[in-house]
């Protein structure tokens, strides 16, 4: 069945899922490298994929708990054991008219995710296996013009002209958790001419081939833009053209008016970037044919809506929506519907959270996926009853994850678990596995069918990829997409009247006149090769209400945020004194932050060729004034917990700034548990707990924290 | 003598890894059985080097593999003969067979690339993948580098395209065949 030979399939070591081949001999995957025909490049996660497939510690049959949640000890089962208490419980809970107490959380590969169809045929929700890391950004664009980005729709890098600059803000490209082209399509078109401007406390990679490196407080990227704006429109460097043809009538007058006093000086004062600096960098804009923004770390702070708003803003005053070098609007092939498709939950009745008591709260919450966030407190106040998990790491990568491994063991009176079922699916142990109830082997992008339709990922010549098994599973493994059409068979047999996942993706992509064969003949890709610039002209409108693009939010009108506050993020506007330090925590290229497969390979957990420790880097400056040593082992602490780390100087990182890995610090699994245990979440609140500090509109704080350091 | 040799340009090299980790798929030197990396040597390291002080700063990373030297000093210590400088390709091999694992060479690597491999008591390094090249295909790491900093072919030509692209050959590192560039 499998052949010899290069073999093209999906990478599967982050979420980017870029094309790639595999060379199988013998049954056995002995190499790995990018697909030409997609845009030729895997990095080092993806070579390292190989690892996760071979590990000693892959997960080879089904798992149930045995003794108390946490303490990690389980009995195999068989996979019919298996089904049988998944389905009994989920059908416990639709008889008790609780079905929407169910939560998937899950990283949707598809719009057509079969697990996100089974969901929605049991009546739950499903949330990101990912804190929604970018929904600020998703929110911010649609609000504006209505268009529907993703961190995997960057700036189309290789469309940028010469002279246009390429501004990353708290972006780290290089570390390929995007599409693995991008280092390279970079780095191309600062080849043709293009310059690249890299907004960042730490100085990283990027800055490191950047034209132009700005230091910033974080959190100040909304200010440090909004001045830009101010000086642009100030001294009528704005596309007038553009904004005249393009934007609602009104909006402009309103912003000039609102952002009068956000001048560069202003503006200096809260971002901590020189006035002079805001000022070049708007001249810089005003004479560039293009600039496109990429952001990604930034956006996760508690001020992400506003900064999502102050992008968009400078996108469109600037005249940089879908033109080669600006934002991109993504296309959307016609996939085909799997009749019958069962409806998703009622958004209307039960709300986008269930977050209890504080549910009046999130009126003006519309992202349209469950925050991740919730759960603790869901679990708490009896809103969330059953929760299923895959490819994602709650125990660990997300904020307040200590909350989390608190809530899952909370009892009622009856010495009962209150989160009466829970499910994880993983190739390798991970964190959450620890605490679950069950524990299903899943299989790698080598040994599955999959099919990858995501419409905003990078290029937008890239439509479909086919992720096919090169090699036979190991042990028991079981994809999940097929184990959830398997358990929705002996559900819901109406929604999963078809075969198999082949047939699956088949019906679907019928849609685009395409089949799973025919993507194989194919080389493993189809794309529509039909996206072009300026779709709006051809359109005449944007997606919006008012067919315009629509600077000023009138729907927040009522709770004063038509406009983007510059403020830093309100973790760190206080406590300043108790806490003197902004955690910074990044991601790097050994990392996909969420999956315990990079937690676990040995390549990436190797100092040679990956990443294995996670000192806590300091500026020599600061470390002067605590009297501490490069190395020195440190307690960091934040109002909400605390961890030792060891300290690395370097004069890399702005001061006042301390930075670690985002993500870091397993605990299960042989290879995950030599490194040291740094978890900045466990420095995180839990935001269920402290939801003032949410951005009640669609963004979510992730990452904002003051912390003490003392030895 | 042939020279084919690998050109590094540190405007590009970003210090992902990529390189190493596709060396050693393509070289089976992964011990799957026993998640151990540590055990495992690498044919080829990345570098770098931080100047300045906070906030200017100026950092390179650069890959550093067996050099292929003109004058091998390594062959010259070997005892039994392993090492030979191949006269078709300029590429310094070891030969497994005859290598006995007494490590004079790693210690006279001024570049320190050579590994022993406790497993099968051998010393090895990059042999510029010898059974691609020969076959008119680029080495791995060339072939997967993820910025292609990287470009493989005869070494005059590989100076002569440095040069017209306006690059620099840092020459404290370039007197072997990988030749080091970067824009002045
Ligand atoms: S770099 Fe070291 S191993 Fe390679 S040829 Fe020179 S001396 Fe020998
Ligand atoms: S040339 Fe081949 S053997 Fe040498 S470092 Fe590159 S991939 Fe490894
Ligand atoms: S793959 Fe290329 S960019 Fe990455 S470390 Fe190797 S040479 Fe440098």
């Amino acid at each position: 069945m499998y052949e010899d030979g290069w073999i093209p399939t999906v990478c599967y070591q982050c979420k980017a899922e870029c094309a790639i081949l595999a060379r199988v001999e013998d049954g056995v995957v002995k190499e790995v490298k990018g697909n030409p025909r997609g845009r030729g490049k895997a990095c080092v996660k993806g070579m390292a994929g190989i690892t996760s497939l071979y590990s000693s510690e892959r997960l080879k049959y089904p798992m149930k708990r045995v003794g108390e949640r946490g303490s990690g000890k389980f009995e195999r089962i068989t996979w019919d054991e298996a089904m049988g208490i998944m389905e009994t419980k989920l059908t416990e809970l639709r008889d008790r008219g609780e079905a929407h107490k169910f939560t998937y959380s899950m990283f949707p590969h598809s719009v057509t995710d079969p697990k996100w169809r089974f969901v929605n045929a049991c009546g739950g929700f499903i949330s990101t296996g990912l804190p929604h890391c970018d929904s600020a950004k998703i929110m911010a664009h649609m609000h504006t013009f209505g268009c529907f980005p993703n961190h995997h729709i960057a700036p189309m890098y290789n469309t940028v002209p010469k002279g246009g600059l390429m501004i990353l803000s708290g972006r780290h490209p290089f570390g390929c958790l995007d599409d693995a082209c991008v280092p390279k399509h970079i780095l191309d078109a600062k080849a043709r001419g293009a310059k690249l401007i890299v907004i960042d406390p730490i100085y990283r990679t990027e800055a490191s081939k950047a034209d132009w490196w700005i230091p910033i407080k974080p959190g100040g990227d909304a200010s440090l833009f909004l001045g830009v704006c101010n000086y642009l429109l100030a001294n009528d460097l704005h596309d007038k053209e553009f904004c005249d043809k393009w934007v609602r009538e009104g909006d402009m007058e309103s912003l000039k008016a609102y952002i009068a006093d956000k001048t560069p000086q202003a503006m200096s004062k809260i971002c901590g970037v020189p006035a002079a600096d805001i000022e070049k960098l708007a001249k810089m804009v005003a004479e560039a044919p293009s600039a496109c923004i990429d952001a990604f770390k930034s956006i996760m702070y508690g001020n992400g809506m506003d900064w999502g708003h102050a992008w968009s803003t400078f996108l469109v005053i600037t005249g940089n929506l879908d033109n080669p070098g600006g934002q991109p609007l993504p296309e959307i092939a016609p996939m085909a519907p799997v009749e019958p498709v069962p409806a998703g939950p009622d958004l209307g009745e039960l709300g986008y959270h269930r977050t209890g008591k504080n549910r009046e709260k999130f009126d003006n919450y519309n992202f349209f996926l469950e925050p991740t966030w919730y759960a603790a407190q869901a679990i708490k106040d009896d809103g969330l009853k059953v929760f299923f998990a895959s490819e994602c790491n709650p125990a660990l990568s997300e904020m307040g994850s200590g909350e989390w491994r608190k809530a899952v063991t909370m009892k009622d009176e009856n010495g009962d678990y209150k989160l009466e079922l829970l499910v994880v699916t993983e190739i390798m142990p991970s964190e959450t596995m620890k605490w679950a109830d069950l524990v299903l082997p899943d299989q790698t992008n080598f040994e599955r069918w999959e099919l990858l339709y995501m419409p905003w990922w990078y290029n937008f010549g890239h439509g479909t990829a086919l992720c096919q098994p090169v090699v036979e599973p190991i042990g028991e493994a079981r994809h999940a997409n097929r184990v959830f059409i398997e358990l929705g068979k002996r559900m819901f047999p109406e929604y999963f009247a078809f075969k198999d996942d082949v047939e699956y993706y088949d019906i679907e992509l019928a849609g685009v006149g395409m089949s799973v064969k025919k993507l194989q003949e194919n080389g493993g890709l189809w794309s529509p090769g039909t996206a072009g610039f300026r779709k709006y002209e051809d359109q005449g409108k944007f997606n919006t209400p008012s067919g315009k693009i629509e600077l000023e939010w009138q729907m927040y009108k009522d709770i004063g945020q038509e406009w983007p506050s510059p403020e830093l993020p309100l973790e760190y506007r206080r406590g300043e004194e108790e806490f003197p330090f902004i955690l910074v925590n990044f991601r790097t290229i050994f990392l996909n932050n969420t999956g315990a497969w990079s937690q676990n390979n040995a390549q990436l957990r190797d100092p040679a060729s990956g990443l294995d420790a996670n000192p806590c880097l300091l500026n020599p400056i600061d470390a002067k004034k605590l009297g501490i040593a490069d190395g020195d082992t440190v307690t960091m602490e934040s109002g909400s917990g605390k961890v030792e780390v060891p300290i690395m100087l370097t004069e890399k990182i702005i001061p006042g700034c301390a930075g670690i890995i985002h993500g870091f610090g397993q605990t299960m699994g042989k290879v995950a548990s030599r490194g040291n245990w740094i978890g900045d979440n466990e420095l995180i609140a839990d935001a269920g707990s402290t939801l003032d500090e949410q951005d009640m509109r669609g963004g979510e704080a992730h990452v904002s924290t003051r912390v003490k350091i003392y030895k | 003598m042939r020279q084919l040799s690998i050109m590094v340009d540190l405007d590009r090299c970003i210090g992902c890894k990529t390189c190493i980790v596709a060396c050693r798929n393509h070289h089976d030197i992964i011990d799957h059985e026993n998640d151990q990396p540590g055990a495992i040597p690498n044919y080829l390291r990345v570098e770098s080097k931080l100047e300045g002080t906070f906030p200017s700063l100026q950092e390179d990373y650069w890959v550093v593999m067996c050099q292929h030297c003109k004058k091998t000093p390594c062959a010259k210590v070997c005892e039994v003969g392993a090492i030979t400088k191949d006269e078709q390709t300029g590429i310094v091999l070891i030969d497994q067979e005859k290598c006995n694992g007494c490590g004079e060479c790693i210690d006279k690597c001024p570049y320190k690339v050579i590994q022993f491999n406790k497993q099968n008591n051998y010393a090895h390094k990059c042999n510029m993948c010898y059974d691609r090249v020969t076959h008119g295909l680029d080495p791995v790491c060339v072939d997967v580098c993820l910025t292609d900093a990287l470009s493989f072919g005869e070494k005059e030509i590989l100076l002569m395209q440095a040069e017209a692209d306006g690059k620099q050959v840092i020459k404290k590192m370039s007197t072997q065949s990988i030749i080091y560039t970067k824009t002045p």
